[in-house]
């Protein structure tokens, strides 16, 4: 009898609103999956990641032994914040390509199935980018860039002069006037001196009768129509290095308004999957057949344009509608290969609760600081209704799942409200413990980047999203900490200074305690990992300035962005969810624990270095 | 700096520049310097690739083509091999400074040649389940073990059976770089070339499928992708095998000619029998060929072999046996005779605007039995068959099996090197400018004999201004942009 193992991945799913929606009986397929089998709270890792918990489920370990413990890290030659899921090889010779390296090292349990002869079918899983290679097929997920190398950079166009560009954005000044010819930016084209943008150029034309927008795009389909408000379907792009190389991305437009004057935003450029920059799938030519098959999708890793609500460029309810597309996309692909997939295992990841959960959280929060009431009757129940979407599509995969399937529907983590940033930088230099170069202080003015810092007389530093660094001798290019005492004086201070660390303000503790890497993590990759862990209390989170290396003044702040619900916190409060449609005898459950439970069901054993057990089995 | 030649034999600049979806070669044209190549005369395999390693002409090598005269009688040609060519080629500089080099196909290199380091027999090995065809004799174990059963030739590749010849040349080709890519990697050389023979038998049983201006060339033909995937898959390769390379390594992609199609057979003897200067004892009844018939020896005064080129030779009194033609009127005859060959006309009877040449005008020196005139015909739009029995002079069908395209004058070059002055298209380049340019930038004696000159000669070999890189502030700030959490 072949066998097989569906496993849906939900990202973020929080157990307290499901458990609630649950017990109002808003979640039939959830429930009855429950009583089928098993629920439970799921374990998650030691920071609360995507990234770093999709790692673990994929290969059984702790951090250390994947090497993936943020989405930042430090590059350690200057000790600028740098892309943790990939590395960027430059090219070896002046004539071979630049190459990507998966910063996810360790064994995925997928490589033992296809060695034991059992293939694999895996859709957007994080941190698969580059692909792997292995038995079956894999379109890459989180940590696909898009065609800049960024992880979402849009760009807004306005016919209003005066207008300036958002957080991790392009901006674009239109001339006056119905018709004109603009661009949109693709990749830098670094070979060029200096190193420019490449366009590629289109012409629009305004019809207000109408009340949309043409584009000839100069790609396919060479002219489009986008009404107000609405997003258009993927344009497929082409941008020109040079006489003779050139590449081609996705975009879709989004009409903003046509009066008083235009304004409408185009999307990061993805990569094609027809021909994408660098593989996103396995085998190489999958994507382009999948496209070919289902139509095209976004490839790059953050699909949901979360940027471009942030910034204001489109509403809650046009991010609706691009979440909804993404969705969409994602579930068409899933239906179709579950559809011819006779063994083995199917896998895929849907990122969109994550990114729904990040934005509309402060809409149930009304002690959020960007709480807005008006705007709260509409949308304070979003994150239910979307839930709910995923019963449906779980309702559609359980007819597919026969007595021989093993199914199991997880997140990696949970949700909670991020209303308050601390700035750790800061409370380290105010604890003598970061020290900045004469005549400087803490203040917005300094950047991110440590610009200002004085290695010669640091101690620590704060870089990610939890993570602090000692300033190591022979680690650091600057490092003066010698192991030994020194470095245990530094790291009892910093343990006793945050751990309670109380937001006077707000009469609150924002940080519950700091964990020690060696207490956290054993394997291959222990040296890689920031030497402590901040763990901070629900509704606070490290602030957007001191994640990448900023020292405003003061040590706390109101969280005023529309990024309003967070998860990297105490990983003890943000637990994710398990079902599985077979019993288990195992009160607790560990994310680690899946990569045995799916080799267990196919037979194969697990490697050393796998530290979870499977669920299946009474321990 | 080390030397690594990837050979496509046949290579067409038209279609290498022109097609953008060959991502691994773009790179390369953008990262170096790059155009058409002029061949030698004639463009030939052999000589080519070693008039290109040695830098001399045909005419100084002795070299006229595969097969050549090896005497004034008139017993016919003789095959050349590895032993026919004792210039100093380059893997001979390199050798000099006690460096190793490996040679992989690179024709004529049958008997192996003894080189200070590995050679690999080309496509002119008899048998290589027999035959010693690698040196050191024992590395073909290696070769074994690496690909099983090594094909030097896809055999019998003039045939009609175009999906059978599909698939064995891809087979051979995939064999063929998978010991490149072994090589490269295992193996220690400072000077590497190979010949990737399956690109010129594609073009050969591919080109009349894929040319819409071939006069057999049906729309819609399932063989008309075969000649651009080939070279897609070229470029697969290709990009591998750069990424096996370091930094301090001068790459060059060339080919000995280029490839053009084919407008039908002009048969040449059947030509000079109607115009009385070749005299048989008797007509053949049916297509026989040359060696075969019975040639009335003294009273002839020319002949021709077929092949991509014609070979005419004039029957010369005290030269060949039978000689007719005075030495005093020798000039003036074959003055007369070329003549006659640049008024033939095509099948529509417009002039073919063939190319004659004389030897001596063409080389350096003239050693060997060289012919005593080279035909192009329509300037190699037109093949020449040497058999005789056809009835009449333009033939669509060719005398040695199915033949799609001829070879053309222009071949491709790039060149990629890290201090290599020069960027973008280059024209002007020739065959022989190949050794003395690649010597000039990796740093060895240009040897006093060779006859071309390096394109980088007095230049400072240095990367050109103007290729500037981000720095790694940029790149790394770019790749967090849009990350939401921070």
């Amino acid at each position: 009898m072949k066998k097989k193992a569906i496993v849906i991945g939900l990202d973020g799913l929080e157990p307290s609103i499901l458990e609630e929606m649950l017990g109002r009986g808003e979640l039939p397929h959830f429930a009855r999956l429950r009583a089928q089998g098993h629920y439970t709270r799921l374990a998650t890792t030691y920071p609360a990641q995507t990234p770093v918990a999709w790692s673990s489920f994929s290969t059984g370990t702790n951090p250390g032994g994947h090497g993936v413990f943020d989405f930042v890290r430090r590059d350690i030659d200057t000790y600028l914040p740098d892309f943790a899921l990939s590395r960027f090889e430059r090219p070896k010779n002046t004539f071979s390509a630049p190459r990507v390296v998966n910063q996810r090292r360790g064994v995925p349990f997928w490589k033992l199935l296809g060695d034991a002869g059992v293939p694999s079918i895996i859709l957007r899983c994080p941190v698969t980018f580059p692909p792997d290679e292995m038995r079956g097929r894999m379109l890459s997920g989180v940590g696909v860039p898009d065609l800049r190398g960024s992880q979402g950079t849009g760009t807004f166009y306005t016919q209003n002069r005066g207008e300036r560009g958002g957080e991790n954005e392009q901006i674009v000044h239109l001339d006056a006037g119905d018709t004109f010819t603009t661009y949109l930016i693709g990749p830098r084209n670094t070979r060029a001196n200096p190193p420019a943008d490449t366009r590629c150029e289109i012409r629009v034309e305004i019809d207000r009768a109408a009340g949309r927008l043409r584009v000839h795009t100069g790609g396919a389909p060479s002219i489009i129509d986008v009404a107000r408000g609405e997003w258009s379907a993927w344009v497929r792009v082409k941008f020109k290095f040079s006489m003779l190389q050139s590449v081609t991305g996705l975009v879709r437009l989004y009409v903003r308004q046509l009066s008083p004057h235009v304004e409408f935003y185009v999307s990061p450029v993805n990569f094609d999957p027809a021909a994408p920059l660098f593989p996103v799938s396995s085998p190489g030519d999958y994507s382009k057949k999948l496209a070919e098959e289902i139509g095209l999708f976004s490839t790059l890793g953050m699909a949901e344009d979360h940027t471009a609500l942030n910034n204001g460029r489109i509403d809650e309810a046009a991010y609706i509608k691009q979440c909804s597309l993404v969705l969409a996309e994602r579930e068409k692909m899933a239906l179709h290969e579950l559809e011819r997939c006779s063994e083995g295992l199917f896998f895929v990841v849907f990122d969109t609760p994550d990114r729904m959960q990040h934005m509309f959280w402060r809409f149930r929060d009304p002690e959020h600081p960007f709480y807005d009431r008006e705007l709260a009757t509409i949308y304070s129940r979003q994150i239910e209704e979307h839930y709910r979407v995923y019963d449906g599509l779980l309702g559609r995969v359980l007819e597919r799942a026969d007595e021989n399937t093993l199914l199991i529907v997880l997140s990696d983590h949970g949700f909670n409200t991020f209303r308050r940033a601390v700035h750790v930088n800061t409370w380290l230099f105010d604890n003598g413990l970061l020290a900045l170069k004469e005549g400087h202080k803490p203040g917005e003015e300094l950047g991110d980047g440590f610009t200002q810092v004085d290695w010669s007389k640091t101690f620590a530093y704060a870089l990610g999203l939890g993570g602090i660094y000692l300033n190591r001798k022979g680690r650091e290019r600057d490092g003066i900490l010698e192991e030994g005492t020194d470095a245990e004086r530094v790291r009892c201070a910093i343990e006793t200074g945050l751990t309670g660390l109380a937001d006077p303000e707000k009469q609150r503790t924002a940080i519950t305690s700091v964990s020690r890497a060696e207490q956290l993590y054993s394997g291959a990759f222990v040296a890689e990992a920031p030497d402590l862990l901040v763990n901070y209390a629900p509704g606070y989170r490290v602030s957007w300035q001191a994640a990448v290396g900023g020292m405003p003044h003061g040590l706390f702040e109101d969280n005023l962005r529309r990024w309003s619900g967070d998860h990297i916190i105490d990983p003890q409060t943000v637990p994710g969810i398990l079902f599985l449609n077979r019993a288990s005898p195992r009160v607790a459950a560990d994310i680690r624990d899946l990569a045995p439970t799916v080799l267990g069901h196919f037979g194969v054993a697990p490697n050393a270095a796998m530290e979870g057990k499977s669920l299946l089995n009474g321990q | 700096m080390k030397i690594c030649i990837l050979g496509l034999d046949c290579c067409a600049p038209e279609i290498i520049f022109q097609d953008e979806r060959l991502v691994n070669i773009r790179r390369l044209m953008d990262a170096g310097v790059w155009g058409r190549l002029e061949s030698v005369i004639p463009p030939i395999t052999v000589p080519a690739w070693m008039c290109m390693s040695t830098s001399q002409d045909p005419g100084s090598l002795g070299v006229y083509g595969f097969r050549n005269r090896t005497d004034y009688s008139y017993s016919g040609l003789g095959f050349v091999n590895s032993a026919s060519i004792r210039e100093l080629a380059m893997w001979d500089q390199v050798a000099r400074e006690g460096k190793r080099s490996i040679l992989m196909g690179v024709p004529p290199n049958y008997p192996p040649r003894k080189i200070n380091g590995i050679s690999i027999g080309c496509f002119l090995t008899p048998d290589t389940t027999t035959d010693i065809f690698t040196h050191p004799p024992e590395f073909k174990k290696k070769l074994e073990e690496l690909v099983g059963e090594y094909p030097v030739d896809v055999k019998g590749f003039r045939t009609d059976r175009k999906d059978w010849l599909r698939d064995q040349i891809f087979e051979m080709s995939r064999k063929h770089w998978t010991v490149v890519k072994s090589l490269l990697k295992e193996q220690e050389w400072e000077y590497f070339q190979y010949v990737d023979i399956g690109l010129d038998r594609v073009h050969h049983g591919f080109w009349d499928s894929w040319d819409k201006e071939h006069v057999l060339y049906e729309p819609g033909n399932p063989f008309e992708s075969v000649i651009p995937d080939y070279y897609a898959w070229l470029d697969q390769q290709i990009g591998e095998v750069l990424e096996l390379l370091d930094s301090d390594t001068l790459v060059l992609l060339v080919s000995d000619h280029g490839a053009r199609r084919l407008d039908g057979g002009f048969a040449v003897n059947e030509w000079l029998i109607r115009e009385g200067l070749l005299v048989l004892d008797e007509m053949p009844k049916e297509i026989t060929s040359f060696n075969k018939l019975k040639v009335n020896w003294a009273k002839t005064k020319v002949w021709s072999e077929g092949g991509y080129y014609a070979r005419v030779f004039l029957n010369v009194q005290g030269r060949e046996p039978q000689g007719v033609i005075p030495q005093a009127e020798y000039e003036a005859f074959r003055d007369e005779i070329k003549k006659k060959f640049e008024a033939i006309t095509d099948d529509k009877g417009q002039p073919m605007n063939s190319l004659v040449f004389k030897p001596q005008e063409l080389y350096h020196h003239v050693r060997n039995v060289a012919p005593d005139l080279i035909v192009h015909f329509g300037g190699l739009a037109w093949r020449s068959i040497g058999s005789v029995g056809h009835g009449q002079l333009h033939v669509q069908e060719n005398d040695t099996g199915p033949d799609a395209c001829n070879h053309a004058q222009f071949g491709m070059f790039l060149l990629a090197a890290p201090n290599c002055p020069l960027r973008g298209e280059y024209e002007g380049a020739k065959l022989l400018d190949i050794a003395p340019t690649l010597l000039d930038l990796a740093g060895y004696d240009i040897p006093a004999s060779m006859q071309g000159r390096s394109i980088v000669a007095g230049m400072e070999k240095k990367p050109p201004e103007g290729f500037g890189g981000d720095d790694k502030e940029n790149i790394i700030r770019d790749r967090l942009a849009g990350l939401g959490y921070i």
